[in-house]
């Protein structure tokens, strides 16, 4: 009796966090596409990932098309700064990371010709040493 | 561990996780700052972190191929486009969902020309859709009366859409319906192929061609993306997938790496690289060829 009950608790206890979860990544989501503003089309996909904590990564390969100019939101939290993204070409070069410019919650991408590139985000260990929901959002605009 | 100790951890997570959902869930505090606040926010979510993780995949906007079309100076063509009217015929949550996907394409197609009737019609067919696979979040009234307000108004569409998508992929994503978020991308992305080959059939210029070929990393992710879901239904597209990545194997690119340059006033990088790209005219035939095939089998389905 004793056992299903804490094997109860453990299941709805569960069930209540990952609520949680959802409503944040939600929240942040929102706050997020305040960065892609009216000139920017979105291109229509939310990407979020939990992450554990500032050693885990979120990545995702994408082609940014020439004669394009892009616009990349990165949030996570309810304030701005707290995601540290990185953009490498197919070689691994770095081509940005909002780290030099004070995790800048989004940046502009012009793009000369097309290019398939990796985007990483991870939390910033200086202004979040707990997990949270990582949420990327691009947009953009023909030249 | 032992089963003892399995018992004692069972109710120590247990509790541990009731008291801290409790916590969660109570009045929020005032904190002194919003750093504290997210960090009493971000913790609770440790524990299904690692069921909820996974990889992450792009796929390029179809409206971005259409802006290239329209751009490139080919004519509006409404009888390349799914006929709104059929969305009817799709029952299953696969061919609903991958129409979507299309439907939605063509939405930003005929935005992309100001075509304001046939907006309206394919914008039926998605508010339709939308419904019938119950995302109608993402089209709800204010959305759609938003869209309605500005029809006639082409950025103001396209920006309205994109967020409608968004919308509806964050929702599915949110209530762990990522094989329907998944099916709307292909279908948008096979949608935006079909344009672009139509398109250069018309007027074969090398922008076009190139769009064409530069899509070997959004398939990749495409396959691996719908691979992942399993689905019985999208086998044979699955298939298909695959043979059309065969092709574009066979296509060669020289990527040149350029040092980037930034203007930190405007924020904005500008990406300097340049990537040379070789396909042949067999290679866009064979390409054209697999992917007509693959749409006719979607918008043509009858379950």
């Amino acid at each position: 009796m004793k056992k299903n009950f804490y094997k109860g608790l453990l299941i709805l206890s569960i069930i209540g966090f990952s609520n949680t979860a959802k409503a944040q990544c939600d929240s942040i989501a929102s706050l997020c596409s305040k960065h892609i503003i009216a000139q920017f089309i979105s291109d229509g996909q939310s990407y979020r990932s939990l992450l554990l904590n500032s050693d885990e990564m979120a990545e995702f390969h994408t082609t940014f098309f020439g004669e394009t100019t892009y616009r990349l939101a990165a949030c996570s939290g309810k304030t701005d700064g707290n995601l540290i993204f990185n953009i490498y070409d197919q070689d691994r070069h770095l081509l940005f990371t909002n780290k030099n410019y004070a995790n800048a919650p989004y940046w502009n991408f012009k793009v000369k010709n097309t290019l398939e590139c990796t985007i990483e985000a991870q939390l910033d260990a200086n202004k979040n040493a707990g997990s949270g929901c990582a949420v990327i959002l691009i947009g953009f605009k023909q030249k | 561990m032992n089963i003892k100790n399995f018992k004692l951890n069972t109710k120590i997570i247990a509790f541990g996780l009731a008291s801290a959902l409790l916590y969660s869930c109570g009045e929020p505090k005032p904190t002194d700052g919003d750093t504290d606040d997210d960090l009493a926010g971000t913790d609770t979510v440790k524990a299904v972190a690692l069921n909820v993780g996974g990889e992450l995949f792009s796929i390029p906007s179809p409206m971005q191929t259409a802006l290239l079309i329209q751009k490139s100076g080919v004519a509006y063509d409404k009888a390349i486009l799914n006929i709104g009217n059929k969305n009817g015929q799709y029952v299953s949550e696969y061919t609903k969902s991958l129409n979507l996907g299309i439907y939605g394409a063509d939405l930003g197609y005929v935005s992309m020309y100001n075509q304001t009737q046939d907006a309206i019609g394919y914008l039926g067919a998605v508010k339709n859709l939308a419904d019938k696979l119950g995302v109608s979040a993402a089209f709800d009234q204010a959305t759609m009366k938003r869209i309605n307000d500005n029809i006639s108004n082409k950025d103001s569409m396209l920006m309205l859409v994109g967020v409608a998508y968004r919308a509806s992929d964050a929702y599915l994503k949110t209530n762990k319906r990522t094989e329907i978020s998944s099916l709307i991308l292909t279908g948008g992305w096979i949608e935006s192929m079909y344009f672009s080959i139509m398109a250069y059939n018309k007027k074969p210029t090398d922008e076009i061609k190139y769009r064409i070929a530069e899509q070997k990393q959004a398939l990749v992710s495409i396959v691996k993306l719908l691979k992942s879901h399993n689905l019985p239904d999208a086998l044979e597209l699955v298939t298909q997938l695959e043979k059309l990545s065969k092709i574009y194997e066979g296509i060669t690119t020289k990527y040149n790496f350029v040092e980037p340059t930034t203007d930190e006033a405007k924020k904005i990088t500008y990406i300097n690289s340049t990537t040379e790209i070789s396909i042949s005219k067999e290679q866009i035939d064979q390409i054209a060829a697999k992917v007509l095939a693959i749409r006719d089998k979607i918008i043509n389905a009858k379950s």
